[in-house]
């Protein structure tokens, strides 16, 4: 079995910085106004960014146990 | 096929059959006629360029692959692969946590302010000085990566060459250096006569080959072993883990690669790659935009991390089962080559080496495509600004302007073929291409986001970064034990110290400058202000420049001791910001509004120019027909206008029915005063020579803003 320096440690890195730079990221459009919550569109680009920030977790997450434990 | 084995690495040559190179000469062939038949889209440097602002979303997605592909290339990523199992697919799936900042930061603001090219938007936001350095940095950041483009060309087809070949009776040994050479002139050809529009054609028809091609090849080597489940029982378990190991080793280890490719990578990439840039201002509209990065994002870049990283790990597992057909010590650079001669047969391999190679074209195509539209903004105008101080306007101009860019092509095809000669010595391109991307993206990349997205960002801070943080990260190259304390633990290779890790390193130093000389900015104007009070302030202004310009070559030669260069450097620093608070004249509103993420309600209005009308309204279908005149409007009946709830004045995009075109035959205008005629728009005949409309044919017509 891999050291966890190699398995866990780094997806933690990659969603914890990341997802720091993704949050800030979306604090700024949504303060600035930049994404209008009360624009349908907008509405729908909002939902699209927070699946898009899940989707690529659960991606790495399930290849991590597919690769330690298939 | 013949080796050759050194200490360290086997490499291999004349892999392939005649058959091979027959399929191969065709493809290019069909790729170059394909291209050049869209050159007549373009009627003016804007079309040259920008493909005229009218693709949709799909046509760019998919457009896009080629261009990513090719640039983070299968040779690359299939030497990682096969070193290093499947984390070779972490750079593509990285670019997420910033694709707010681009969606709803940077991609409104470069197609609302119109700005072609990434140091107008410095001259705009902050000044003519800033714009200048910029272009420097950006031309080098350009030329650098057409230099990785046409390296991982040479490298890819030089495993199919002999070692040698014989002309009139004499011997002529074949290098890499003269393999780029033949392809520089071969690529030069059609992005000379083609421009973006043959560029998103060749790039679609392209980006559907290849991954076409890189599928095939998995499934060819996966059968070739035996099927899926002996090729993933062959692999050792940390081949199998989508992730490196945090520090280990320093070639490829996950730190390293998070900030150098998911921070420095993906904001160059995102926010100052011009080739991917363009193709964002060639669709039709900012939403069509965002589907495009979203769509390339979320379901192309896993795909083509797939098909790029795949004949690594078949080659990985092949090292395993048959180490005589692959030794474990095979060049990694060359191990795509290799495994795709073994799973394939002639012709079919053939053919998957020109989706490789003709893909790697198209990227270098686009990136050429994207310098020469810096060198024509930023250099080329303003010259010919200044010494005609516009003489000659309209036609004539844009004609000698679409020559120039031709031109210009063929030069900076040249620079990129002499910029390999600083990469070709790194262990791969893989290496070679992240010391590029650590090095020169991190003073550009901090200038622009910062830019973007912090008003209180000043032109003394932007300028401060470009000369202190720069002159902080060569400190770093002559010293990289500067580096340690951001390197995680990562252990310093001294033929290439930290290759990667350093992007962390010259993003801090950048940052911190330009930190630190905002929040100074009333300190430098108190200081400037004691300047301007003495007689002599223009010398004293003139004095600390030439001050700065000596102390900067001076760490740029490595002269000095290690603590004077840093004394050397927060001196430049002080001095560059004085000086740009003296010589430059800035507006902190007039240079925000519009230009950040702040007021983009204020560029989308002066983008359209009149009151937004965000109502919903329908897309309609219309005939056309002529009227005489050069006026930029469209007429539409009463009822039509009810329909897509349109007034006098609102944006129109009209477009020819045909969806399979993806907008290649559209036009934007302006709509008119209405008629009565339903179901028909009047158009003039420049409307319809932009649009390439056929009589006939019917049009969409949907409202913009």
């Amino acid at each position: 079995m891999p050291e966890i320096s190699h398995t866990w440690l780094p997806f933690l890195y990659l969603y914890g910085v990341g997802g720091v730079f993704f949050l800030i990221g979306m604090i700024i459009i949504r303060k600035s106004n930049a994404i209008d919550l009360k624009k349908k569109r907008h509405r729908y680009w909002y939902r699209v960014l927070i699946l898009g920030y899940f989707y690529f977790l659960a991606f790495h997450a399930i290849f991590t146990l597919i690769a330690l434990y298939w | 096929m013949e080796t050759t084995t050194n200490n360290i690495h086997t490499t291999f040559h004349s892999i392939g059959s005649s058959t091979d190179w027959i399929v191969m000469i065709i493809y290019f062939i069909v790729i170059m006629l394909f291209g050049s038949y869209f050159g007549k889209y373009n009627r003016s440097t804007k079309d040259f360029f920008f493909g005229g602002r009218r693709f949709k979303w799909w046509l760019i997605a998919f457009s896009i692959v080629a261009t990513g592909v090719g640039s983070h290339s299968f040779v690359k990523y299939s030497a990682k692969g096969f070193e290093y199992g499947f984390a070779s697919t972490m750079t593509y799936i990285n670019d997420w946590f910033f694709i707010p900042f681009f969606l709803f930061g940077w991609l409104p603001i470069i197609v609302y302010t119109r700005i072609r090219s990434i140091p107008e938007y410095f001259e705009k936001r902050f000044s003519p000085s800033a714009r200048f350095l910029a272009t420097i940095l950006l031309m080098f950041y350009m030329v650098g990566y057409i230099g990785i483009g046409f390296l991982t060309l040479g490298k890819a087809l030089k495993p199919m060459l002999p070692e040698n070949f014989m002309l009139l009776g004499t011997q002529f040994d074949i290098t890499l250096m003269g393999i780029i050479i033949f392809i520089a002139i071969v690529t030069g050809i059609y992005i000379t006569f083609g421009g973006q529009t043959a560029v998103i054609f060749t790039d679609l028809l392209q980006g559907a080959v290849l991954l076409f091609a890189g599928f095939l090849l998995f499934f060819l080597g996966v059968s070739y072993l035996g099927g899926f489940e002996t090729f993933w029982n062959l692999l050792p378990v940390s081949w199998k883990l989508p992730l490196a190991d945090m520090t280990k080793p320093p070639d490829f280890n996950f730190i390293g690669i998070f900030w150098q490719d998911g921070v420095a990578g993906s904001i160059g990439f995102l926010f100052m790659n011009m080739g991917l840039i363009m193709r964002f201002m060639a669709t039709k509209s900012v939403d069509e935009g965002r589907k495009a990065a979203t769509f390339n994002i979320l379901f192309m870049l896993p795909l083509s991390a797939v098909v790029v990283g795949n004949a690594g790990w078949i080659g990985k597992a092949l090292s395993i089962s048959n180490p005589e057909l692959v030794p474990a010590s095979t060049s990694p650079d060359q191990i795509f080559v290799v495994v795709a001669n073994i799973v394939a047969i002639p012709g079919v391999f053939g053919f998957i080496m020109a989706a490789l190679t003709a893909a790697l074209m198209s990227t270098v195509d686009t990136l050429i495509n994207a310098t020469a539209a810096i060198y024509i903004n930023d250099i080329h105008r303003p010259i010919v600004t200044f010494l005609e101080k516009g003489k000659e306007e309209g036609k004539g101009k844009d004609k000698k302007e679409l020559a120039a860019a031709r031109w210009s092509s063929v030069f900076i095809t040249a620079f990129g073929v002499v910029s390999v000669l600083a990469f070709k010595n790194f262990p791969t391109v893989y290496e070679a291409h992240g010391f590029f991307h650590s090095t020169l993206t991190p003073p550009l990349v901090i200038a622009i986001f910062l830019g973007i997205f912090w008003k209180k960002f000043t032109p003394s801070a932007v300028i401060s970064t470009f000369v202190g943080g720069v002159a902080l990260m060569i400190l770093g190259l002559y010293d990289p034990n500067l580096i340690t304390p951001f390197a995680h633990g990562i252990e310093m290779n001294t033929n290439h110290p930290y290759s990667y890790i350093r992007a962390l390193y010259n993003l801090f130093v950048c940052g911190a400058v330009a930190v630190l000389v905002t929040y100074s900015t009333t300190i430098q104007q108190n200081i400037v202000a004691k300047i301007r009070s003495k007689s002599n302030h223009k010398q004293i202004a003139y004095g600390l420049t030439t001050v700065s310009v000596i102390l900067f070559l001076l760490i740029s030669f490595n002269v000095g001791a290690f603590y004077l260069q840093f004394i050397a450097i927060l001196v430049i620093t002080i001095i560059v910001a004085v000086i740009t608070t003296y010589f430059v004249e800035y507006d902190p509103i007039a240079q925000t509004e519009g230009l950040t993420v702040w007021s983009l309600a204020k560029a989308k209005l002066d983008f359209k120019g009149s009151k937004i009308n965000d109502e919903e309204g329908e897309i309609i279908k219309v005939a056309w027909k002529l009227k005489d005149g050069e006026e930029d409007i469209a007429n539409f009946s009463k009822n039509d206008m009810a329909k897509m709830k349109a007034n006098v004045g609102d944006l129109v995009y009209l477009c020819d029915t045909r969806k399979i075109l993806g907008g290649l035959k559209s036009v934007h205008t302006v709509y008119g005063e209405p008629h009565n005629e339903d179901g028909m728009v009047v158009l003039n005949n420049e409307h319809i020579l932009n649009g390439v409309f056929i009589k006939g044919k019917m049009l969409t017509a949907e409202k913009e803003m």
